[in-house]
């Protein structure tokens, strides 16, 4: 499972924490049951105070994401179609937000805004293979 | 329970300026403080009052509830220290290091040791002065966690390590604060591993404590406005603004730290200033840290 801090961004480091267990749940790459790594184990990974990782946990826990069972690592907790379906699209929103303050700033029309999107959604994805393939 | 106290600190050094001027400062267990300034701004002076070293014109200090000067032996052993300018006996081996602060510490555990001098893969019969700078800084970090200290002082304990070489003390001070949950203070100019490692950030200024706050709400709760030169006066008006920090110039725009968080800063500033061109960044402690002590000179 991959975890990473940006030290640069103005996020703190548990809510860039949050924000990557949240993606790794609605890209479906946590599903229910997963076993979390420990605080120990992650706040070593990421070398990062341990409260920072049990804080971002702890909310998590909060927030219904995830489960605690004494003794144990915690556990992606079991999410129904309708809560991954709105996790997905928070996650998204999450994304769009600075580039939605952007477009306010630049003064550009929602409808413009909205065709900027869509032409980046018919867009094919970059082949990230071609480069990386020895052969 | 508080593990450390200063009340109202004034210390100076003979015919000087004072270096500390009223500091009071308190830290309860299990708290890690991230000790921040400049170079001579005080954070090594207050370390030193900390552990015994030095001794304030004026004020109280109390490590564990005991008066440093008093029982300096008591207290130290109860402390564990690491400094950049610490130096270990050049002559003595790795071996007989260790076996000289097993006799200092009673509650010195072997068990501890070992585990650190496998991990680091230190060479047990090497004398101190054959060891590179990250090697004999790990003979000193364990020698410092080894006796299981209640409080863990570091003086830019990563001062002159390579990155890979911080980033390993940085993971061994991890490990001891999750296994001992151990109250650490720490100063260090790397702003990326303060933030990483503290709770709390305390920057030194002037001989004052300028920002004491949680490390989180740094991010959250402080924001970098970029404005615009324009009229006249506006360095005063934006210092006389509630929760301004720092102003300074910089190629025909003021860079001010505030103390509130981006969004409703610019909301804010845009409605004081009258200029929708004002804009406000939340951005990382070493931005910040730059943008403060270069606008308040």
């Amino acid at each position: 499972m991959l975890f990473f801090l940006d030290p640069q961004s103005g996020v703190p480091y548990y809510r860039q924490l949050m924000e990557q267990v949240r993606l790794h749940v609605s890209t479906g790459s946590l599903t229910a049951g997963d076993e979390l790594p420990s605080i120990r184990a992650l706040a070593v990974i990421l070398g990062v105070n341990p409260m920072t990782v049990s804080k971002a946990y702890g909310y998590l826990e909060a927030e219904q994401l995830l489960e605690r069972r004494p003794g144990r690592p915690l556990v992606v907790r079991v999410q129904t179609n309708e809560q991954l379906e709105i996790g997905r699209l928070e996650r998204l929103r999450e994304s769009l937000l600075d580039a939605s303050t952007l477009s306010r700033r630049l003064d550009i029309s929602a409808d413009d805004a909205l065709s900027v999107f869509r032409d980046l959604l018919n867009e094919s994805p970059p082949d990230h293979g071609r480069e990386e393939d020895p052969s | 329970m508080k593990v450390l106290e200063f009340h109202d600190i004034t210390m100076a050094y003979e015919g000087g300026q004072p270096v500390l001027e009223g500091v009071s400062l308190s830290v309860e267990s299990g708290e890690v403080i991230g000790l921040l300034g400049r170079n001579g701004a005080g954070k090594t002076t207050l370390i030193r009052i900390a552990m015994g070293m030095l001794a304030p014109q004026s004020g109280t200090v109390r490590v564990l509830g005991e008066d440093p000067r008093g029982d300096l032996v008591g207290v130290r052993r109860r402390i564990g220290y690491v400094s950049e300018l610490q130096e270990l006996p050049s002559y003595m081996s790795v071996r007989d290091i260790l076996t000289l602060h097993r006799s200092l510490y009673p509650n010195w555990d072997d068990e501890v040791a070992g585990e650190l001098c496998s991990r680091f893969e230190l060479p047990a019969g090497a004398k101190i002065a054959k060891l590179s700078k990250g090697q004999a800084r790990q003979v000193a970090l364990l020698c410092a966690i080894s006796h299981r200290p209640d409080l863990l002082i570091l003086d830019e304990p990563a001062g002159g390590l390579d990155p890979a070489a911080r980033r390993e003390f940085l993971e061994t001070s991890i490990r001891h604060l999750s296994d001992t949950g151990s109250t650490i203070l720490f100063s260090s100019h790397h702003m990326a591993d303060v933030e990483r490692m503290a709770s709390r950030l305390v920057m030194v200024h002037d001989g004052q404590l300028w920002i004491d706050s949680a490390v989180d709400d740094v991010r959250e709760g402080y924001c970098l406005a970029l404005v615009p030169v324009r009229g006249t006066d506006l360095h005063n008006k934006l210092l006389a603004l509630p929760g301004c920090l720092s102003v300074r110039e910089r190629d025909g725009t003021f860079r001010a730290v505030f103390e509130c968080e981006s969004e409703a800063c610019r909301a804010q500033l845009v409605q004081d200033l009258e200029d929708p061109n004002v804009q406000c960044l939340s951005v990382g402690l070493e931005e910040m840290f730059i943008e403060l002590v270069g606008g308040r000179s």
